[in-house]
């Protein structure tokens, strides 16, 4: 579903990410894990078609940055940010029009009343909180019902009832056959839901490794991110 | 398009509705609308050159020098971060939607000219003042907001495409904002050229900025070329300059919508610095944001309690500095106030009021400028609430950087202009001491306002009440000064009026502003 083939970024002569390479099956759940400024950001807004990069990034098998490929992916950035003006369920009509959706009333609904904003439908951007924004941010991405969706961070802000909830999401478009991303740097916030992990470095993928591999490894994921993100460690090999 | 087109409609809707909710607001909104409409409707009706009919051809001098000021400075910005007509909200939900980029481009243009409405009311506000210096023609008015609305829709356009070729490297970068440096320093150098020949501000600004090859000048040309027509019938230079700016926005808009775009990056940058800039102005920080810090400040901080707020505020001011409490708003209020002296005419009744008009001229930029003080970012944080200390000492210590700031910068003004007009060394220290009690009017008469008014959303309406409530304050003093004038002829006395008047005003206000640092709900 998601190809990403040699991508690199460069800001100011900064290699923010190196010939990194990698793909996101249908059905997958695959997270990109790293310390800060590893990477992980640019590559996502590279995939979601914010930025220029070298290389080759094809959702659904099309550019990613045709009209095509955007109707297919949801995006929930790092820092929510809503238009100031408008309610929630005018974010979720824009959506709706901009994504051509038909009867998403409903979706809308249900999504709101599964992340406790079913009371707020008629705050406006700027009345809500940090939380809130997320929450709202979310929906805008579920309503659309992605094959492909990324999570920048998606846990920050978050309540501990929203964090149960999107962990459950994140398991029911798993199911529906939707491939998933999540950037994060909190090992514990992903660790029972994730198929594949990339784990990022200085703009470069240090490790490739699916749950399988690691079971058999038999090591567990903070060990073995930690081992491959030390930079003393990568010095000394 | 339909579902943009939805965007910009519930936003100006959705914004008309919520002033709704707030009665305080809406008071203010319609006191602000009236006002607006009473110098609309005086801009129209009002007659011309009453006061004075100055030369068109100095009016001709400062449309162009104010339209190159315009274009180099928000050009030159472009060049660094970009122009943005979008913010993060666009970022994360537009652009990744299945939008085209030139769709998403036409609204964020649309949205552009809700802001273009905001530089019309500006000019709106300097028209009864050029009316009553120049002749105005019937269709004067009207030309000049021509002119400001093909300035408000060309530079953005102009400042994408320059940015779009800019951001590829680093060299091109360089080499575009050391063309833009070269030609502001080339304008200059013929000015002080000129000036050194004719020793006349006014005539020597005519000389260089009122030439044909100014006129004809592309695009900063020919937009004070349609402003100049406001004091003349249109000539060739006003249609050459209205014909060609109308190709300049049509053709660019057409170029941009047709390219293949792929400028999401440019503009996640430049929206990115619009909402730190949106944030610092929140927090009462637009002034010094974007500055940099000077890291080799030492010396510690000094005094407990209260007086610590004043030590950090000054070790602020002095990080944020050029030199000593130099800094960006104080060269702008004395460049601005002696220039405005120099191009006022020479007019024998008037000459023996210089320092007063340079007062006059710097308290009005100071009101402006100082828009809102340090004090208001410390109502942003817990920590001043936190100290422990009555609210008097801690509002007094706050705030008492601004005065020494200000007394730094009146020094500095009345000084300069003392030597520059002969004045008395009582007159230059009237006018230091009247500067710091109006800035300190000013402050006080913004912590009372936020705290009668409370957290208000919009900090234009914010700054707009405070400007209201100060204007109506001054007004004893501006009464008192004319009678001190009548009775005694004296300029010392005029100013030294006006002063008193301040430091009684300065002292009430601080009394009953006092309070705001209670607590939190005080200030909110």
């Amino acid at each position: 579903m998601l190809k990403v083939r040699n991508l690199s970024k460069v800001f100011d002569k900064v290699q923010a990410v190196d010939d990194v390479s990698f793909e996101v099956n249908p059905g997958e759940i695959a997270v990109l894990l790293g310390p800060n400024g590893a990477g992980k950001s640019t590559t996502i807004k590279s995939i979601a078609g914010l930025l220029r990069f070298k290389g080759q990034i094809l959702i659904n098998n099309t550019d990613n940055k045709s009209v095509e490929a955007k109707r297919a992916f949801g995006y929930i950035p790092e820092t929510p940010a809503l238009y100031e003006n408008l309610t929630v369920w005018e974010h979720l009509e824009f959506i709706a029009r901009a994504y051509s959706l038909r009867d998403w009333e409903e979706t809308a609904n249900r999504l709101l009343t599964r992340f406790e904003m079913d009371d707020k439908k008629d705050k406006l951007g700027k009345e809500l909180s940090k939380g809130m924004q997320q929450k709202v941010s979310i929906c805008c991405a579920l309503l659309i019902q992605p094959k492909m969706i990324m999570f920048d961070e998606p846990m920050i802000g978050l309540d501990p009832k929203a964090i149960k909830e999107l962990k459950s999401v994140f398991l029911e478009l798993k199911q529906a056959g939707c491939a998933v991303l999540i950037s994060t740097h909190i090992i514990d916030s992903i660790e029972e839901v994730w198929d594949k992990v990339l784990i990022m470095n200085k703009g470069r993928i240090v490790l490739n490794l699916t749950r399988d591999e690691l079971d058999n490894k038999g090591e567990s994921l903070e060990k073995i991110f930690l081992e491959v993100t030390d930079s003393k460690g990568e010095g000394e090999a | 398009m339909k579902a943009l087109l939805f965007l910009i409609r519930r936003n100006l809707l959705n914004g008309i509705k919520s002033a709704f909710k707030k009665p305080l607001v809406l008071i203010g909104y319609i006191f602000i609308l009236l006002f607006i409409i009473a110098f609309i409707v005086a801009s129209f009706a009002m007659p011309s050159g009453e006061i004075r009919t100055l030369p068109p051809a100095l009016f001709r001098g400062i449309m162009m020098l104010v339209f190159t000021v315009l274009y180099y400075t928000s050009l030159k910005l472009g060049i660094e971060k970009g122009s943005s007509y979008f913010r993060m909200s666009d970022v994360n939900m537009a652009f990744t939607a299945p939008l085209r980029p030139n769709q998403i481009l036409l609204y964020g243009f649309i949205k552009q000219l809700g802001g273009t409405l905001f530089f019309i009311l500006l000019a709106f506000f300097q028209i009864p003042n050029l009316k009553n210096n120049f002749a105005f023609e019937p269709h004067g008015v009207i030309v000049l907001l021509l002119a400001v609305v093909a300035y408000t829709m060309a530079y953005p356009l102009i400042g994408m495409l320059i940015y779009s070729w800019t951001s590829v490297s680093k060299e091109r970068k360089r080499l575009a904002k050391r063309i833009f440096d070269r030609a502001a320093l080339a304008v200059v150098l013929i000015f002080l050229i000129d000036l050194s020949q004719t020793r006349d501000f006014v005539k020597s600004m005519s000389h260089v900025f009122d030439h044909p090859v100014a006129h004809y000048f592309p695009i900063i040309g020919w937009t004070g070329s349609i402003a100049s027509a406001a004091v003349a019938e249109p000539d060739t230079a006003f249609l050459v300059g209205a014909a060609g700016m109308a190709v300049v926005i049509f053709g660019l808009s057409l170029l941009i919508y047709r390219m293949k775009l792929d400028y999401y990056e440019d503009v996640l940058e430049a929206t990115e610095y619009v909402e730190a800039a949106l944030k610092a102005k929140r927090e009462g920080r637009n002034m010094t944001f974007g500055q940099k810090t000077r890291k080799n400040i030492r010396g510690g901080l000094s005094g407990k309690g209260a007086r610590a707020l004043f030590a950090k505020n000054m070790m602020e001011i002095r990080k944020t500095s050029m030199f000593l409490f130099l800094d960006r708003m104080s060269v702008m209020v004395i460049l601005s106030s002696i220039l405005f002296k120099l191009i006022m005419p020479s007019e024998a009744g008037l000459n023996a009021f210089s320092m007063f008009m340079v007062l006059a001229f710097s308290l009005y930029m100071l009101l402006l400028m100082q828009a809102q003080g340090r004090w208001s970012v410390e109502v942003e944080k817990p920590y001043i609430f936190l100290i422990p200390a009555s609210s008097f000492e801690k509002l007094f210590y706050a705030s008492l950087s601004e005065h020494v700031k200000n007394l730094f910068d009146g020094a500095l003004l009345f000084t300069l202009s003392g030597i520059f007009f002969g004045s008395q060394v009582p007159t230059v220290l009237a006018c230091i001491l009247s500067y710091v009690f109006f800035g300190a009017v000013f402050l006080y008469a913004e912590v009372l306002t936020r705290r009668m008014f409370g957290r208000v959303h919009s900090k234009g309406l914010m700054i707009f009440i405070k400007m209201i409530f100060s204007f109506l304050l001054v007004v004893p003093g501006i009464i008192g000064s004319v009678i001190a004038v009548i009775a005694t002829d004296s300029e010392f006395y005029m100013i030294g009026a006006m002063g008193a008047w301040a430091f009684v005003l300065a002292v009430t206000l601080f009394m009953f502003s006092a309070g705001i640092f209670n607590n939190i709900e005080s200030s909110s």
